[in-house]
């Protein structure tokens, strides 16, 4: 029984330690080639040659990164004020329509509940050219306004908030009301502290996601002081491609955030999709 | 009365930031799509905009570059949706019970995940650059195989993206499955175990029947999301070589962002919903409901 439990282990490593080589091996690559003097992407040695930290500096200060006056510490603020801002009031709206489908009898409700989950099925790119159109017409065009303000909700956001404001008991609101509460103060000194994993969740994902985004910022955003960092770094490895130390640098510091981000809340993460599952 | 309408009211309140968001950036767009799909147009000819019926579809059904990127994207599917599904459920029955280094793993194997799509597309364009300098042709020198150009030969531009995606996203179909394992009692294990059933049998007589609304859920998601590639294919190929990796939405943007036909572009972009929703309504109707991502 023991050999064969350590027989099925072996097996195991032998499956998932190539696996583990296969996803992080190339993460690594780009470190290593991100704090070496730059030597090309010919360069394939997972050991620096020597250790310096000047492609950062150059990426955080260079003002010709891509040929404008514009370095990437200036896009690296872009991406995370739109993420912060997209996260906070998207949060902020999702909570408070949840809070009414769940705890609000009211007409309409069954109709808003199924817009709601209705919009979980519109691919945003097919939407694109008449959400261009309206960018355009209420003058956010190439401004950070345009990659906020169309965010600031989700279906998703909504259906999840619902979910956990119903598992709630009723007494809570009850006691709150017969002291003569209003319903804002019991929605958000009362109810919303209980839902603090879902929370957690939510800012995950939408950071993820809003960090992630590239088509859209592609669409309304031209000014290279503007861009989110994924822009700029692609833009910048469409300008300029003799500068791999540089790029790869670029592409750690795009990735730092998020990674902070994703550990500090992993567990509430991985909850959430499990939670998911469950409905 | 009163109260009921102050009731109402309030619920109103309360549900109008998140509403007036979904009227604006979604509901109206999409029918707006549909609008703007019989007519022909560039943004700055919107106000002179020409109602042409149905010109734009009958346009579609005769474009030969359309139908590529319908085939490429069906022929992405077969690769990266088996790809990924597989992969995930191998990883998660590996990973499923504790032991040493098992955390390690599981972040490993998902850390891909969290990397834009931007950021995985650069590196792997690097990994995959030409001739000689890149490592992939590196590696395949070392093993006394012949340098690919990758991304530049139509016979394996495609591929080189579907090791990409397949790369970046079997760690999250591996969490995906994880979380269906963790819904399986331990008890059903044991009982099985006690009736002397192997793990081979267990695996495959219990775990995966009850696995299947998991693995529904993820074939279903993956194919939707394979019908919707666009920046892998806009940082590493830009559709190219020839037309062999363009997908709809490269082919949506090309048209309606590039060349400005924004008309022509809406009815791709009809397209695209109606393959979406056809693919949502058959995982809503055939998968659980109460799975909702």
């Amino acid at each position: 029984m023991r050999l064969q439990n350590r027989w099925i282990l072996f097996v195991k490593y032998l499956l998932i330690i190539p696996a583990c080589a296969f996803t992080l091996l190339p993460l690594i690559w780009v470190v290593v080639r991100s704090i070496e003097p730059d030597t090309g992407i010919e360069s394939y040695s997972l050991i620096p040659k020597a250790i310096t930290f000047d492609n950062y500096i150059a990426a955080w200060n260079y003002p010709k990164v891509i040929d404008d006056n514009v370095s990437l510490g200036t896009m690296l603020f872009n991406s995370l004020f739109v993420a912060g801002a997209v996260t906070l009031i998207s949060i902020f709206f999702d909570s408070m329509a949840g809070y009414a489908l769940a705890r609000k009898n009211f007409v309409g409700k069954k109709i808003l509940f199924w817009l709601a989950l209705s919009t979980l099925m519109i691919p945003f790119y097919a939407v694109a050219i008449p959400m261009y159109i309206i960018t355009i017409r209420m003058g956010m065009y190439d401004t950070l306004a345009a990659l906020i303000i169309p965010f600031t909700a989700s279906g998703f956001g909504v259906f999840m908030f619902r979910q956990s404001f119903l598992s709630i008991p009723a007494d809570f609101e009850q006691a709150a009301k017969a002291d003569g509460a209003n319903d804002f103060y019991i929605y958000w000194k009362i109810m919303l502290p209980m839902v603090k994993p879902t929370i957690a969740t939510m800012v995950v994902f939408k950071v993820l996601w809003s960090w992630g985004q590239f088509f859209w910022p592609l669409l309304v955003i031209q000014d290279y002081s503007k861009m989110p960092i994924n822009l700029g770094l692609a833009m910048f490895r469409g300008h300029n491609i003799t500068r791999w130390g540089l790029l790869c640098a670029g592409m750690i510091v795009a990735t730092i955030p998020i990674l902070i981000v994703f550990l500090s809340c992993q567990k509430w993460y991985v909850e959430g999709l499990s939670g998911g599952l469950k409905g | 009365m009163r109260k009921k309408l102050r009731e109402n009211l309030i619920a109103y309140l309360f549900c109008a930031p998140a509403y007036t968001i979904f009227a604006v950036f979604l509901f109206v767009p999409i029918i707006w799509v549909i609008v703007l799909s019989f007519k022909e147009f560039s943004i700055i000819t919107f106000n002179s905009a020409e109602f042409v019926g149905l010109k734009n579809y009958a346009k579609l059904l005769k474009d030969q570059v359309f139908l590529r990127s319908i085939l490429n994207t069906l022929y992405f599917t077969v690769l990266y949706v088996p790809g990924n599904t597989i992969l995930g459920l191998i990883f998660a029955l590996l990973l499923n019970k504790p032991f040493k280094g098992r955390n390690f793993f599981r972040l490993a194997l998902f850390i891909p995940n969290i990397v834009s799509m931007v950021v995985v597309s650069i590196i792997w364009s690097l990994i995959f650059s030409s001739s000689t300098t890149g490592i992939a042709n590196r590696l395949l020198l070392a093993l006394h195989l012949k340098p690919i150009e990758w991304l530049s030969d139509y016979r394996y531009a495609l591929i080189a993206v579907g090791i990409v995606l397949i790369w970046s996203g079997f760690g999250y179909r591996m969490l995906i499955f994880l979380a269906g394992l963790q819904n399986i009692p331990d008890e059903l294990y044991e009982a099985a175990a006690l009736d002397g059933a192997t793990r081979w049998q267990i695996t495959f007589k219990i775990v995966l029947p009850l696995l299947r609304p998991t693995t529904f859920f993820v074939i279903t998601t993956s194919l939707i999301n394979s019908f919707q590639v666009f920046t892998p294919i806009y940082i590493m190929t830009g559709g190219g070589p020839g037309y062999s990796t363009t997908t709809i939405v490269n082919y949506l943007y090309t048209k309606g962002f590039s060349e400005f036909q924004m008309g022509y572009a809406s009815a791709i972009s009809v397209v695209l919903l109606v393959i979406i929703l056809a693919l949502t309504f058959i995982q809503r109707k055939i998968g659980r409901e109460d799975i909702i991502f």
